[in-house]
């Protein structure tokens, strides 16, 4: 019923973006909790290297005195990974184009952790 | 870390060393006889280590303490049993040279002096005695072989163990996070 609820607000998430290609609801020891991913992308691979990228910025926030991290931003040739904690205890991952709109993609990123965090 | 199945190493060791039954016996056999020679084998050890600079700091403050451990373990040699419970001793001998920093060399090169002791030894007790004399220095060898492959299997996964915690420590990975991470990247291999 939860999973249900969760990859419901991955797949809202999806559809409100066009830029957006995949996400994930993720344990921070790195076991996916719900996915809405295109075919050929393997869900556990993204959910353990998103826990892993959040862990080591979480930690590289803090060693450099930058605070509580909020997200952490990757950019590749063919696109952007985000993350973002969705909670205490969940990671929320998205794929996004590379020519995607990043201010309103991390709007809608915020939104969507804010309600996972609250099904958590 | 995967916990340690020592029937499976006791039995790998034996095999890669060749500690057969015949030479476990004559290790026992030949014991009474050689353990009076076992003191001056660890002062002459003792001895050459403290000799080498590398080797020397090592050993500050704590060489009586040393002996008498080294000694135990010679007599081991000649004693045994030979099984499960002997191997999980040597394998605490491998952890306890990474806690104290050994260099990973010192078990190897502390391995040839004993073996160089052990020969001159053997050969002076069994002299005009061949056949004696030369199945007494093949079981000496495949008990330091044995010895000496445990101990450095224990030393490399304490060590991988050592620089895991680290690792982290310095990132802040949990433990959790990172058996996912290599479970599933182990497992689309």
């Amino acid at each position: 019923m939860r999973a249900d609820m969760l990859t419901s607000i991955l797949q809202e998430l999806n559809g409100t973006s066009a830029d957006i290609e995949a996400s994930g609801i993720i344990s921070t020891d790195g076991l996916i909790m719900a996915a809405v991913l295109p075919q050929g992308l393997d869900e556990d691979r993204l959910g353990a290297m998103s826990a892993a990228m959040l862990s080591l910025g979480d930690r590289t926030a803090q060693e450099l005195g930058r605070g509580t991290l909020e997200q952490v931003l990757i950019k590749g040739a063919k696109g952007y990974v985000l993350m973002a904690y969705a909670g205490s205890e969940a990671v929320l991952t998205i794929l996004a184009k590379p020519n995607a709109k990043l201010g309103l993609i991390f709007l809608d990123v915020k939104r969507a952790a804010e309600n996972i965090a609250s099904l958590i | 870390m995967a916990q340690t199945d020592f029937e499976t190493l006791t039995a790998y060791a034996k095999c890669f060393a060749g500690l057969t039954p015949e030479r476990e016996k004559l290790l026992v056999e030949i014991g009474p006889t050689v353990s009076p020679a076992l003191p001056r084998i660890t002062e002459a050890f003792y001895g050459t280590l403290a000799a080498i600079p590398a080797t020397a700091p090592f050993l500050e403050g704590r060489l009586d303490l040393l002996k008498q451990t080294h000694l135990r373990w010679l007599n081991g040699l000649f004693t045994g049993p030979f099984d499960v419970d002997y191997t999980k001793a040597l394998y605490k001998v491998g952890y306890v040279h990474v806690k104290v920093n050994l260099p990973v060399e010192f078990m190897a090169g502390g391995m040839t002096l004993i073996s160089d002791r052990l020969i001159t030894e053997i050969d002076r007790i069994y002299s005009g005695e061949d056949p004696l004399r030369l199945g007494a220095l093949g079981a000496v060898n495949a008990i330091l072989g044995f010895s000496l492959l445990v101990m450095q299997q224990s030393f490399q996964n304490s060590s991988l163990h050592e620089e895991l915690e680290k690792f982290l420590k310095i990132t802040g990975m949990s433990r959790a996070l990172f058996n996912n991470l290599t479970a599933v990247y182990s497992k689309s291999k």
